[in-house]
C-alpha cells in the first residue's frame, strides 16, 4: 500500500513538473515555423465564440486537415463566454485557448488583462489586415494584442416597401420618424453595438460633431457637458420610437412588421436572412451622417494551454482561403484588405463615404451608462 | 292553468337546481382551464414547431399569419452544425445520476425537516433554498472555483454534482411535505406490532412518500436537463449539454428558427416523461392511511 501511494505521489509530481513547464519555445521570438511545429506538438486548440456555428464548424475540419491539429469549437453565448474567460482568470491552466472578442466585453477584458501578447508581431499576415484594426477595436487601445478576423458595420435596414426616401441626414431622419411615429427602432445601447451606433451619431449630430474627442485617453468632461440636449431630444421622441432589446431584437421585430427602419450590424442581417428569419427585400445602407462600425477580433488568453495552437488557428482564420468562405458562407466582411469582395449588403463606396470611427472608449462607456439614467430609467 | 303552472314551478327542488348550478359552473371552469391551457401552453408549443420548420429560403415575415413554406432545413442546420447528439447523450447522461443523488441525499434532510423538531429548523428549511435563490451564473462562477480547487471541474462527477446541488432544493421541499402529511399513528401501530427500522422505511415511509418523491424526481430531473450556467462554466469545452447549445442561439444572438429546434428537442422527451409519471403519480397509499380509500 505505502509503495503504491509513494509511485502516485511520484507520478504526480512528474506531471506536475511536465504541466507546469510551458511552451518549450518562447512564442515572442521563434520563428513562424517552430511555432507550427509546436502546435502540432500541442495537439489540439479550444477555441470558444458565439456566432456562425455552420462556418467555425467547417473551418475546423479544414484546420484538422491542413496541419493534423483538432480544433475543438465551442459557441456559446456571449455574456456566458466572458464570465467563464473571468472566472478562470486566475488559473494556472485555463480551459480555453483562444476566443472571439467583441463589444463591450472588449473594455473589461482589455482592463482585466485578460489575453496573452502582443500578437501582431508574431502572425505572418498582420500586415494584411488595416492598422487600425490592430491598434483600436470598440474605441479602446489594444496594442497587438487582438488579432482582426472580420469587419462589420452598422448601417440603416429597412423594408422598401414600406420606406420610400431613405434618410440621409441627422434632420431627414428626424422628420421621418415625426412623420411615422413608432415605425423607427433601435436597440438600447446596453444590449448591443446597433443602438450604441445609433445614439453614438445622434450625440455628433445634436452636439457639434465627433471629432473633438478623438485620441482622448480619458473622458474629459468639459467636452461632455451638453450631452443633455442629447437625452433631451431622446426623451421628448420616445414616444415615437420603438426600442428593442437586442441587434437580433431589431431585425426580428421588422420582420414582424412592427417597425420598418431601423439601425443593424451587416453581417447580423445578411445571417438572419440566410436562416429564413428576415425578408430577402430588406435593404442596407450607410446614410451620410454616418454610422460607425469595427469588427470583432480573436484573442490567446493568457492561460491558454496550447498558445502556439491557439496562433496557428488566428494565423489560419486570417488567411485569404478562409477569410472568403467565411464571407460566402455567412455574408462576414474580411478583415483582409487584399480581398476582392462582391455582393455585399453595403456598398464599397458607403463604407469608404460614410463609415465612422467610434470615438473613444472612456466616452462610449459613460454614453451608455448616461442614456440608460437619463432616457430608460425616465 | 295558473295551477299547473305553479306545480311546475314547484316540481325544481332547490338542491336540484343547486346541484345544476354548481355543475354548469365546474363546465365552466373546465373550459375556461382547456381554453387558458391551450392559450397559455398549447399556442407557444405550436408556434415552436412552426418555426423549427421554417424554410431557410423562404422567410416568415409580416403580414403572413402562417410560414410560406415548410421544410427540415432547420432541424439539418442543427444536426449538421451542432453538437446535439453528443449533448443529447450527455444531458440524459448526467440527469439521471443527478437524480439518484438527490434522491440519496434529500431523503434523510426531509425526513428530519419533516418529522423532527431541531433547533434552527425554520433556517435549514430556508437555507436548502438558496442554490434556486441566488443567480445562477454567480453560483457557476463561484462554484467554478471550489471545484477547480478539489479538480472537480470538467470532470463527469464535478457536473453530476453540480446538476444535483440545482436540483436539491426541490426535492427536499416536495419530500419535507409529503413526510409531514405521514400520520404518526400509522408509524405507532408499526412499532407496536415489531416493526424494525429497516421494515418501517420499507413499508411505511417509501410508499407513502412516493408521489412527493415522483414529484421531486420530476423536477430534478427537469432542473438537470435545463441547466446551463453551472454547466457552461463547469463542464464545457470537455461537455456539452442541449441547453449550451440552446443559449448559442437563444441569448445574445438570437436566431428563432435554430432557437426552436432546439428547445423542441429539449422539451419533448420531458413532457413524454412527465405523462408517464402522471400515470404512475397515485396517492392510494397515502390515501388509504387516512382512511379516504
Amino acid at each position: 500500500m505505502k509503495k503504491l501511494l509513494a509511485m502516485m505521489l511520484a507520478m504526480f509530481a512528474l506531471a506536475g513538473v511536465a504541466f507546469a513547464a510551458g511552451p518549450a519555445i518562447d512564442l515572442q521570438t521563434a520563428s513562424w515555423d517552430q511555432i507550427v511545429a509546436a502546435a502540432k506538438a500541442e495537439g489540439s486548440v479550444t477555441f470558444y465564440a458565439w456566432y456562425f456555428p455552420d462556418y467555425f464548424k467547417e473551418a475546423a475540419a479544414d484546420f484538422e486537415k491542413q496541419y493534423g491539429i483538432k480544433a475543438n469549437v465551442i459557441i456559446g453565448d456571449q455574456t456566458a463566454n466572458f464570465n467563464k474567460a473571468i472566472a478562470e482568470k486566475d488559473m494556472q491552466v485555463g480551459t480555453i485557448d483562444v476566443m472571439i472578442v467583441g463589444g463591450q466585453w472588449v473594455k473589461t477584458t482589455t482592463d482585466l488583462n485578460l489575453f496573452y501578447g502582443p500578437i501582431r508581431n508574431i502572425l505572418p499576415d498582420a500586415n494584411k489586415m488595416p492598422a487600425t484594426a490592430w491598434e483600436v477595436q470598440e474605441g479602446v487601445l489594444i496594442k497587438g494584442y487582438l488579432a482582426p478576423f472580420h469587419r462589420n458595420q452598422t448601417g440603416i435596414l429597412y423594408d422598401p416597401d414600406r420606406v420610400k426616401n431613405p434618410p440621409q441626414t441627422w434632420d431627414e431622419l428626424v422628420a421621418w420618424i415625426n412623420a411615422h411615429p413608432k415605425e423607427f427602432g433601435f436597440c438600447d445601447p446596453s444590449k448591443g453595438g446597433s443602438g450604441q451606433s445609433f445614439v453614438h451619431t445622434a450625440i455628433g449630430a445634436l452636439t457639434g460633431g465627433l471629432e473633438k474627442y478623438k485620441g482622448d485617453k480619458e473622458l474629459v468632461p468639459a467636452k461632455v457637458a451638453n450631452w443633455d440636449i442629447v437625452w433631451k431630444w431622446f426623451n421628448d421622441n420616445k414616444d415615437k420610437m420603438t426600442i428593442t432589446v437586442s441587434n437580433n431584437d431589431s431585425i426580428i421585430r421588422m420582420n414582424g412588421g412592427e417597425i420598418s427602419m431601423t439601425v443593424a450590424w451587416d453581417d447580423n442581417v445578411k445571417d438572419m436572412i440566410s436562416k429564413g428569419n428576415l425578408f430577402k427585400r430588406a435593404k442596407m445602407y450607410i446614410p451620410k451622417m454616418g454610422l460607425a462600425g469595427g469588427g470583432d477580433t480573436l484573442g490567446v488568453l493568457k492561460n491558454a494551454k496550447n498558445k502556439a495552437a491557439a496562433l496557428v488557428w488566428i494565423n489560419f482564420i486570417q488567411s485569404k482561403e478562409q477569410q472568403l468562405k467565411k464571407f460566402q458562407m455567412v455574408g462576414a466582411y474580411p478583415a483582409r484588405t487584399d480581398l476582392p469582395i462582391e455582393g455585399t449588403l453595403l456598398s464599397e463606396e458607403d463604407r469608404k463615404n460614410n463609415a465612422i470611427p467610434w470615438f473613444p472608449a472612456p466616452y462610449k462607456d459613460y454614453m451608455i451608462k448616461e442614456f440608460v439614467k437619463n432616457v430608460l430609467m425616465k | 292553468m295558473a295551477e299547473l303552472a305553479i306545480a311546475k314551478k314547484q316540481k325544481t327542488p332547490w338542491y336540484v337546481s343547486q346541484a345544476r348550478r354548481k355543475r354548469s359552473f365546474a363546465i365552466l371552469l373546465t373550459t375556461f382551464f382547456i381554453v387558458m391551457q391551450i392559450v397559455w401552453v398549447g399556442l407557444p408549443i405550436f408556434m415552436t414547431v412552426l418555426w423549427s420548420l421554417v424554410d431557410p429560403n423562404h422567410p416568415w415575415s409580416y403580414p403572413n399569419i402562417l410560414p410560406e413554406k415548410l421544410s427540415w432545413g432547420q432541424w439539418v442546420y442543427v444536426f449538421k452544425y451542432t453538437n446535439i447528439i453528443r449533448a443529447l447523450k450527455t444531458s440524459y447522461t448526467i440527469a439521471p445520476f443527478a437524480v439518484l443523488l438527490s434522491f440519496i441525499l434529500s431523503l434523510p434532510t426531509a425526513y428530519v425537516l419533516g418529522r423532527k423538531q431541531i433547533p434552527g429548523k425554520k433556517f435549514f428549511q430556508t437555507i436548502v433554498l438558496l442554490p434556486i435563490i441566488m443567480p445562477g451564473m454567480v453560483v457557476a462562477l463561484f462554484l467554478s472555483r471550489v471545484f477547480t480547487a478539489f479538480g472537480l471541474a470538467q470532470s463527469f462527477i464535478g457536473l453530476v454534482l453540480a446538476h444535483t446541488l440545482m436540483g436539491l432544493p426541490y426535492m427536499i421541499r416536495v419530500l419535507t411535505t409529503s413526510f409531514e402529511a405521514i400520520p404518526q399513528d400509522i408509524i405507532d401501530a408499526a412499532e407496536n406490532l415489531g416493526a424494525n427500522t429497516f421494515t418501517k422505511i420499507k413499508d411505511i415511509f417509501l410508499p407513502m412518500v412516493r408521489p412527493g418523491l415522483l414529484a421531486g424526481m420530476v423536477f430534478a430531473f427537469t432542473t438537470s436537463i435545463e441547466e446551463f450556467n453551472l454547466t457552461f462554466i463547469i463542464g464545457t469545452p470537455t461537455f456539452e449539454t442541449i441547453p449550451t447549445i440552446l443559449y448559442s442561439f437563444l441569448g445574445y444572438n438570437f436566431i428563432r428558427t435554430n432557437a426552436s429546434v432546439v428547445a423542441l428537442i429539449m422539451m419533448i422527451p420531458n413532457i413524454v416523461m412527465l405523462f408517464a409519471v402522471e400515470n404512475i403519480l397515485k396517492s392510494d397509499y397515502l390515501s388509504a392511511s387516512l382512511g379516504k380509500l
